[in-house]
């Protein structure tokens, strides 16, 4: 198993790449590493196929994207057909530009959702719950709660449509859906009481703590000032590097109390996620494809990430140095698959019952 | 007491954030009409909105956790979140053109019956964990959180309101609440439209380009949004009504049933202990 | 171990105190059991253990308590959680996490203990509770009874040294029960843990009792000591122990063993077996399934069942867990449809009828009748059944039955305007049963109506049933209650694995069975002797 963390590095590796640039090489090189990973996930993993595949998602958004860029924009040398200009908004030259630069909005959106499938196949629900920073904790068991109790509120709304329908109750219109959801809702609620007190017997604390302390908070408040002060620099007043550093510093103040209220809150893992050396292979992939995107390095040809279409179509450029960067999020699916611990046995059960529905 | 003013200012601040993460590709024009440099900035508007629109997330949550925590509000959220999460298999499950989410409902009525904070958590929990069990986590979620948790924060307002027209268990308290919702059917749509939009228009973004005024980008919003979800955000917005209209009055008896077994404390000082 | 001084507790906004002058001393490593009817105070006296009483329920408390040499009341349950494990009735609603091992560490996480140290306790109480081979699964696809261990694992993560459960079995099948039952006695007699049981099925655990504490109830005194001082002074008692109170036999016998020493000197007393003759049947049997077959994914569960229930006769459909029992009851009101085969409800094939209009004729009580009530009153759930089926309420000369006339005959009309959720769970039944069989249906099905029942609630719904049966219902029950079945059937039919493996009168096919016979039959064997009515009509 990769650690969480490293997944989460790869995914934030791909949204840089697929949203800074719109050079059409780029994208392809990029969604095909998203793709190798994704294969070799979905080989080894616990849940079921996705509810929207990539595919699918893909030839919706990428249609919907080139068709509303070709009939609004009405930029670009190369002039495909004019709609009669009364038209409100549509009406102009349909121009070849605006169409390639709207499909390739939608294949950069397509790759967002298909790196982010790849993590929701990757990671089992309790790895994602502990992705919650420590300082949620509390939000962390609601979470755990909330996913525990899906197969249960499930089979309690069953019985209640068969106890209902004993009674001779039909679902004709809305109204009769009353009777099958107010003994969900309450039977939710006893539940939860009975919960609270299995938990509080456990020794979770029966009372929420005070608050944080006011000084955490004056920090909390003040980052929020700093980033506001920052972006409204760099946003009004063009302060581009001042703003920048402001919004950093604003952000920082706010994440470093999560972290200070975070070691406060008492806890251990049972299951301890070693990271290892294939982690730190995965975050390095992730950084060297990043790297050509995010930093001005010399002697790249950085100008091909900002391809452009507009004014008039050109062939994209292409750095075969930033292409091999690029590749650097295949890393995943390079890993060799270590021994399971788990059986296939136990893995076929854990599929059986993972299915929500 | 120090502690509302500073509670206020968290929720003050991390809300004209995020409001303004929404509106910036309105706010990008209007700020910068004179600026050749709008599309080297708007290079980086979806991932820097993204991280903005966490950390005031965070900083929120942070805030609203402190004031509900405990074992029978987190035992209490988890149930409910898991009872709604289910509710959006409804929504997952309906073919054709979706918006009609039943998830509006609760969170609405939650949030107005156990409180902002509460209803904060329950919009936010219940967009995460669903999303969590339909495999939809994405660079989304943190907006639909964020959006879905106002819906709840802001469902106490309608008590004033409610109080002057009668009060409790009376019909103008859904009425009111299905009014309330149907603004927020609408508002959650235009909210995740915005989000989308950047995205959609991209980097180099034309959603502004010099010499383009905010009139231009609000009509091609305009165009854009009726287009992509119009449709979505009526049957949302109708579906919000009916819900609260059809199933406001028994919810609201059920929720209240138990809002005083959720709140019994124990006062040692009022009793004789040896 | 365990002290109780004078306690005094009621719940806010209650009328009068739960707890009324509690005085209690249960010594270390004992077993004690706490019995009394449902409503007495026995959840509420196990709370003040661990201190969930008053810090969960508010409410004032009076009196003094010590467990372990701690105040639950000062020492809040945050802190008593290390030293009193508590168990829930419910299986369902005590879980956080959705796996096993994670469960159980649940509380240690959070107790920030060392990873190192979490592991070894992790694997002490799985070891303990035999949980090992079902360690990865995911709680949903446990049993019942597996549940309950899991349950009694993660509270002993801790270490502690009481162990608490509030009727840690009332949810489970007999199979199920016993398993738990048999995890308690071992983990207080190998560990010596201190070990405090809720608990209705007294049969199961008397042998092993040290300490017997009674709550009556009703302002009535509580009473404790060993069980053979406490048994002869309360009422509602196993069978072999009312048997063994009736015929003063001395000591007081607490296992079938133990009873037959006295039994074995009355066997010349015992004479064959009258022929109870069979009811004249003048019409056709009221359901009537012919060849019934069933199967979920291709997994047959119903293999071609044949089974008439006539009216004025109570069968009982007796099977261990997973035999199809609730599946064929389901198939004879439409809830599930047979693959194969016909069922017949009032002489009519119900093929390509809806669940609402059969139901019409035949009343059925799903296993959690909490699933049927949602109104805001008892009397509106009846009336709520009738719309359903089409009555105008507001005419009462068209009802089947005045909504009212039948809480009488249910007991219940001083509460037709309660809430029914506030009810316990006898009271709640009933209310449910009235809502089924408010359109005097000429059949009722009822699916483990014991579940979570004492024996005064359990005695209540024999003679109710009787007295419809009497009025020429035709009553088909699933039950693993033994004891329940033996009072209350005029037929039985064994299930097992899809098929109806023997049927007819009770007492040749409940007496011979050793995993079914009721206790008497036991006692008495041969004699055709199910209940203690029976027998003590023909010993005394």
């Amino acid at each position: 198993m990769i650690h969480r963390l490293a997944w989460v590095s790869w995914v934030g590796g791909t949204l840089v790449v697929l949203s800074t640039t719109r050079n059409p090489l780029y994208l392809a090189l990029t969604l095909a590493c998203i793709a190798a990973v994704g294969m070799r996930v979905r080989s080894e993993s616990w849940a079921g196929p996705a509810s929207v595949s990539p595919l699918r998602f893909g030839l919706v958004v990428i249609s919907l994207s080139t068709l509303f860029n070709a009939l609004t924009v009405h930029i670009g040398r190369i002039v495909l057909f004019r709609l009669p200009a009364w038209l409100p908004l549509l009406g102009g030259p349909i121009t070849l530009e605006a169409l390639v630069y709207g499909f390739l909005n939608g294949v950069a959106l397509t790759g967002i959702f298909a790196a982010f499938t790849v993590l929701n196949q990757a990671l089992p629900v309790r790895s994602l719950v502990r992705l919650v920073p420590r300082a949620f904790h509390q939000v962390a068991v609601v979470m755990s709660i909330a996913v525990t109790y899906v197969p249960t509120t499930l089979r309690q709304f069953q019985q209640i449509r068969e106890a209902q329908a004993i009674r001779g109750h039909r679902t004709r219109g809305l109204r009769d859906w009353i009777p099958l959801f107010v003994p969900l809702l309450i039977g939710g609620l006893e539940r939860a009481l009975q919960l609270a007190e299995a938990m509080i017997a456990r020794g979770f604390a029966s009372s929420g703590e005070r608050g944080h302390d006011t000084l955490t908070r004056l920090v909390i408040a003040q980052g929020l000032l700093v980033l506001l002060i920052g972006w409204l620099l760099r946003l009004v007043w063009n302060q581009r590097i001042l703003g920048l550093a402001l919004m950093l510093a604003g952000s920082g103040l706010v994440l470093a109390a999560l972290w200070v209220i975070g070691r406060r809150v008492p806890h251990t893992d049972y299951r301890p996620e070693p990271w290892t050396g294939r982690d730190w292979a995965v975050v390095l992939g992730a950084a060297v494809a990043v790297a050509p995107f995010l930093l001005p390095l010399p002697g790249l040809g950085r100008e091909t990430i900002f391809y452009y279409p507009y004014p008039a179509l050109t062939l994209p450029g292409f750095d075969p140095i930033i292409g091999i960067a690029i590749l650097g999020l295949t890393v995943p699916a390079l890993l060799s698959r270590k021994p399971s611990v788990v059986s296939d046995h136990q893995r076929k059960l854990e599929k059986l019952s993972s299915d929500p529905l | 007491m120090k502690e509302r003013p500073l509670s206020l200012t968290i929720y003050g601040l991390s809300t004209l954030l995020g409001m303004m993460a929404f509106l910036y590709p309105f706010l990008l024009p209007a700020v910068q009409r004179e600026s050749i440099m709008g599309r080297a900035r708007a290079q980086d508007a979806p991932l820097l909105l993204t991280v903005l629109v966490g950390v005031c997330f965070v900083a929120l949550l942070l805030e609203v956790q402190a004031q509900a925590g405990g074992a029978k509000l987190v035992a209490l959220l988890g149930i409910l979140v898991s009872i709604n999460s289910i509710l959006r298999f409804v929504e997952v499950a309906i073919p054709g053109p979706g918006g009609l989410s039943p998830i509006f409902f609760l969170i609405v009525l939650t949030g107005y019956v156990y409180g902002g904070g509460f209803g904060f958590l329950m919009g936010s929990m219940t967009l995460l964990v669903s999303g969590l069990i339909t495999g939809s986590v994405g660079p989304w979620l943190p907006y639909q959180m964020f959006t879905a948790g106002w819906i709840g924060l802001s469902a106490p307002m309608c008590r004033p309101l409610v109080n002057l027209l009668g009060g409790r268990g009376k019909w103008p308290e859904v009425v009111i609440l299905a009014v309330f919702g149907a603004v927020w059917g609408l508002v959650f749509g235009a909210i995740m439209n915005i989000w989308f939009w950047p995205f959609a228009m991209g980097p180099a973004s034309q959603h502004w380009q010099p010499g383009m005024g905010m009139t231009d980008v609000i009509s091609r919003y305009l165009a854009f949004y009726v287009v992509t979800s119009l449709a979505w955000d009526m049957t949302r917005l109708v579906g919000n009504v009916v819900l609260i209209l059809a199933f406001g009055m028994p919810t609201l008896r059920a929720l209240r049933r138990f809002e005083r077994r959720f709140a019994y404390t124990y006062q040692p000082d009022a009793q004789v202990v040896l | 171990m365990i002290l109780f001084d004078h306690v005094t507790y009621t719940y806010p906004e209650a009328p009068g105190p739960a707890l009324r002058d509690i005085s209690l001393h249960l010594p270390e490593a004992a077993l004690t059991l706490l019995v009394g009817p449902s409503g007495a105070g026995k959840s509420t006296l196990l709370r003040c253990t661990n201190g969930l009483v008053p810090h969960f329920s508010g409410g004032s408390l009076q009196g003094s308590i010590t467990v372990n040499g701690l105040n639950p009341v000062t020492a809040t349950p945050e802190i008593m959680s290390r030293h009193v494990g508590f168990v829930f009735q419910d299986p369902e609603a005590q879980f956080v996490m959705n796996q096993v091992e994670d469960e159980i560490a649940f509380a240690l996480e959070n107790a920030a203990i060392p990873p190192q140290e979490m592991r070894v306790r992790v694997e002490e109480v799985l070891d303990l509770l035999d949980l090992a081979p079902l360690r990865q699964r995911r709680l949903e696809t446990l049993s019942g009874g597996e549940r309950q261990r899991v349950a009694i694992a993660a509270a002993l993560a801790f270490r502690p040294r009481v162990l608490v459960l509030d009727e840690p079995t009332s949810q489970l099948d007999p199979k199920s029960a016993e398993d738990v039952l048999q995890a308690l006695v071992r983990l207080n007699a190998d560990l010596g843990l201190t070990v405090l049981l809720a608990e209705h099925r007294l049969e199961r655990v008397l042998p092993f009792v040290d300490q017997l504490v009674s709550l009556p109830g009703n302002g009535h005194d509580t009473l404790a000591g060993p069980p053979r001082q406490v048994l002869p002074r309360l009422e509602l008692v196993p069978p072999l122990v009312a048997l063994a109170k009736r015929l003063e036999w001395d000591p007081l016998p607490l296992t079938i063993k133990e009873g037959m020493s006295f039994s074995r000197q009355l066997r010349e007393r015992v004479v064959a077996p009258e022929h109870r003759p069979e009811p004249a049947r003048s019409n056709g049997p009221y359901l009537r399934m012919r060849d019934v077959k069933v199967a979920y994914d291709a997994q047959p569960v119903v293999r071609g069942v044949d089974l008439d229930v006539w009216p004025g006769e109570i069968v009982v459909l007796m099977g261990r867990n997973g035999s199809g029992k609730t599946t064929l009851l389901k198939s004879l009101v439409g809830l599930i449809r047979p693959q194969a085969g016909r069922v017949k409800v009032s002489g009519q094939d119900i093929s390509g009828k809806d669940v609402a209009h059969i139901c019409r004729q035949v009343g059925y009580l799903p296993q959690d009748p909490n699933a049927l009530l949602f109104a805001n009153s008892v009397l509106e759930e009846l009336t709520i059944t009738l719309r359903n089926h089409g009555f105008e309420t507001d005419r009462p000369a068209d009802l089947p039955i005045n909504p009212e006339t039948l809480l009488d005959r249910l007991g219940l009309a001083e509460k037709a305007n309660c809430y029914p959720r506030d009810l316990s769970v006898g009271e709640r039944q009933r209310v449910a049963l009235g809502a089924v069989t408010v359109t005097q249906p000429g059949a009722l099905l009822l699916d483990e109506p014991t579940r979570g029942l004492d024996y005064g609630a359990k005695q209540a719904l024999v003679d109710l049933l009787r007295g419809w049966r009497d009025a020429g219902m035709a009553i088909l029950l699933v039950t693993h209650d033994v004891e329940f079945a033996a009072a209350a059937a005029d037929r039985v039919a064994l299930m097992s694995q899809g098929e109806i493996i023997a049927s007819g009168a009770p007492a040749p096919v409940l007496g011979a069975s050793p995993l079914f016979a009721p206790q008497v039959a036991r006692l008495f064997p041969e004699s055709g002797w199910l209940t203690v009515e029976d027998s003590l009509k023909h010993l005394s």
